[in-house]
């Protein structure tokens, strides 16, 4: 079990995560959602150690995650937001380089490497410069570097930022599988059917605090699982409703442009982070 | 460990970037050996100034070629390719990326510092290189490598590595006993630069060069240096809070 208790982190008086307290289970696949500026990236930054907290802790399992802390770094895999490897390294050097920090026999390190790049298809480009790799290339080779070391926990910082759909699609098929083998996942993403489709649970932060937290069925069924859009005032308006029954009776005094649909996590979103950000 | 892997991933660099760090290594060394030993011709302290240059050249080489190597290196990791990220993630002991950074540094000084040697061997100037030359120019570019760090650990943009070069080591470069004595500055700027650590490893490796004995208060003052700046980088990597 991961625990962050009471995590906080300023950057002089601007406080970017503001005593955030979560209890993920092992083996969970974990949203954390929130807009642009909402300490999504400073949260993963302060669990690979790479920022420290001004005040609180992360516990992985009760015992505290620090940079020296070797044996509960072992456990954990990053794949940043940025393609954060070395832009002169060959694929071939890059998951060598992983597979050395981790303390791999040269003989694991080629067998792990060899099946990791076949399975992402890119074993064929294996000395190919990490430079001249499509932006695609680079998000697949980061989730083979970050799976070369068999991690407990993997954080995922927006790991389908600007991929195409297909290629995010494989991206989720490629999450699921490794979820499947126990591993815990914490994932940050800005693409709502990402989070929806893949998490079983997710947080919503907005200003480095937790808003709200719950499974994506739960926050749906809490705003209403069905939702009537209709313009008011030349603006795009939806209610939502927690029955189909009373959706269809408001839809049937509702102008002719109104239209019924099933709630996503995007309203959720929008409904609760998004009337924050209006209010302000 | 951790040095090894450290150490594996310079030699992957130098492996690939041979010809560029060869060539980078040579040209400047070369240009002032060709210009102020060559081209004008003079005798410093009885010798031809040749002499007097080559031990300074060699000493200079390995304080830009360790410095170069991290502090570029480093800043790059950290600033731009973010893949400092994955060091600071791995179980790998961050004092042994430290040290193997220190190493690998010095090692690359070592290279330029013999490339240096190689290529004024032709001339038979009769200086001596030996291995106390060898000990003195490593620990003279574990010295300048640890600086890199810190430094580097303290840029806050990826174009704070040149400012550093600027700003450091090419007034060291002309100060410190290069290209002339320390003697011969004014009392005060003297005593400040000639406890610079590039001062202590030329005027050694030239007393080595000339066949006198350099005693052992340069080497001692290099440590000092390793040791306060060693320290420095360790803070940093363990406790600074936005590394």
């Amino acid at each position: 079990m991961i625990e962050l208790k009471n995590l906080t982190k300023k950057f002089g008086d601007f406080t970017a995560v503001d005593h955030l307290n979560l209890q993920i289970k092992t083996g969970e696949f974990f949203g954390l959602l929130g807009p642009n500026g909402a300490g999504k990236t400073t949260t993963i930054s302060m669990l690979s150690t790479v920022l420290l907290p001004t005040e609180g802790e992360i516990l992985i399992n009760g015992v505290p995650l620090t940079r020296k802390a070797s044996a509960q770094k072992r456990k954990l895999s990053v794949i940043t937001q940025e393609y954060s490897m070395r832009q002169d390294m060959t694929i071939s050097e890059v998951m060598e380089y992983q597979g050395r920090l981790y303390y791999m026999s040269r003989k694991e390190i080629k067998e792990k490497s060899k099946a990791l790049l076949e399975f992402a298809d890119l074993y064929r480009y294996k000395n190919r410069v990490v430079r001249h790799l499509s932006g695609g290339m680079k998000r697949k080779l980061m989730i083979c570097r970050g799976l070369m070391i068999d991690p407990e926990i993997m954080l995922l910082d927006e790991p389908t930022a600007g991929m195409d759909a297909l290629s995010r699609r494989q991206m989720w098929s490629l999450l699921r599988q490794i979820n499947d083998r126990d591993l815990t996942i914490i994932l940050t993403t800005h693409y709502m059917e990402e989070a929806e489709s893949l998490c079983d649970r997710i947080a919503l932060i907005d200003h480095g605090k937790l808003d709200t937290i719950d499974t994506p069925h739960n926050l749906i069924a809490a705003l209403g699982a069905f939702a009537v859009d209709e313009m008011k005032d030349g603006e795009l308006k939806s209610s939502f409703f927690r029955n189909r029954q009373d959706a269809i009776t408001y839809l049937s005094d509702a102008p002719e442009d109104a239209s019924l649909r099933t709630t996503t996590l995007e309203d959720v979103f929008v409904e609760r982070i998004g009337s924050h950000l209006m209010k302000k | 460990m951790g040095i090894i892997t450290v150490l594996w991933e310079k030699w992957t660099e130098f492996k690939r970037d041979f010809y560029k760090i060869t060539l980078a290594a040579m040209i400047s060394p070369l240009m002032y050996l060709v210009i102020f030993g060559m081209g004008i011709q003079t005798t410093s302290h009885g010798e031809p100034y040749l002499n007097y240059l080559i031990p300074g050249i060699v000493a200079m080489s390995s304080m830009t070629g360790s410095f170069s190597a991290v502090a570029q290196n480093m800043s790059v990791q950290r600033l731009y390719e973010k893949a400092l990220d994955q060091v600071m993630i791995s179980p790998t002991p961050l004092w042994q990326f430290i040290l193997g950074q220190i190493i690998g540094g010095s090692m690359r000084g070592m290279y330029s510092s013999c490339i240096i040697m190689l290529l004024t061997m032709p001339i038979h100037t009769g200086l001596i290189f030996n291995g106390y030359s060898f000990f003195i120019l490593f620990l003279d570019g574990m010295v300048f490598s640890t600086i890199a760090l810190v430094l580097s650990f303290t840029a806050k943009s990826y174009a704070d590595a040149p400012k550093y070069t600027s700003y450091i080591i090419t007034p060291m470069s002309f100060l410190c006993n290069t290209f002339f004595s320390t003697e011969q500055m004014p009392a005060g700027f003297r005593q400040i630069v000639s406890i610079l650590p590039l001062s202590q490893c030329s005027s050694m490796v030239r007393s080595i060069a000339y066949g006198e004995n350099p005693g052992y208060l340069g080497v001692i003052i290099l440590l000092v240096y390793l040791a306060i700046f060693s320290t420095i980088s360790f803070i940093f990597i363990y406790k600074k809070k936005n590394l």
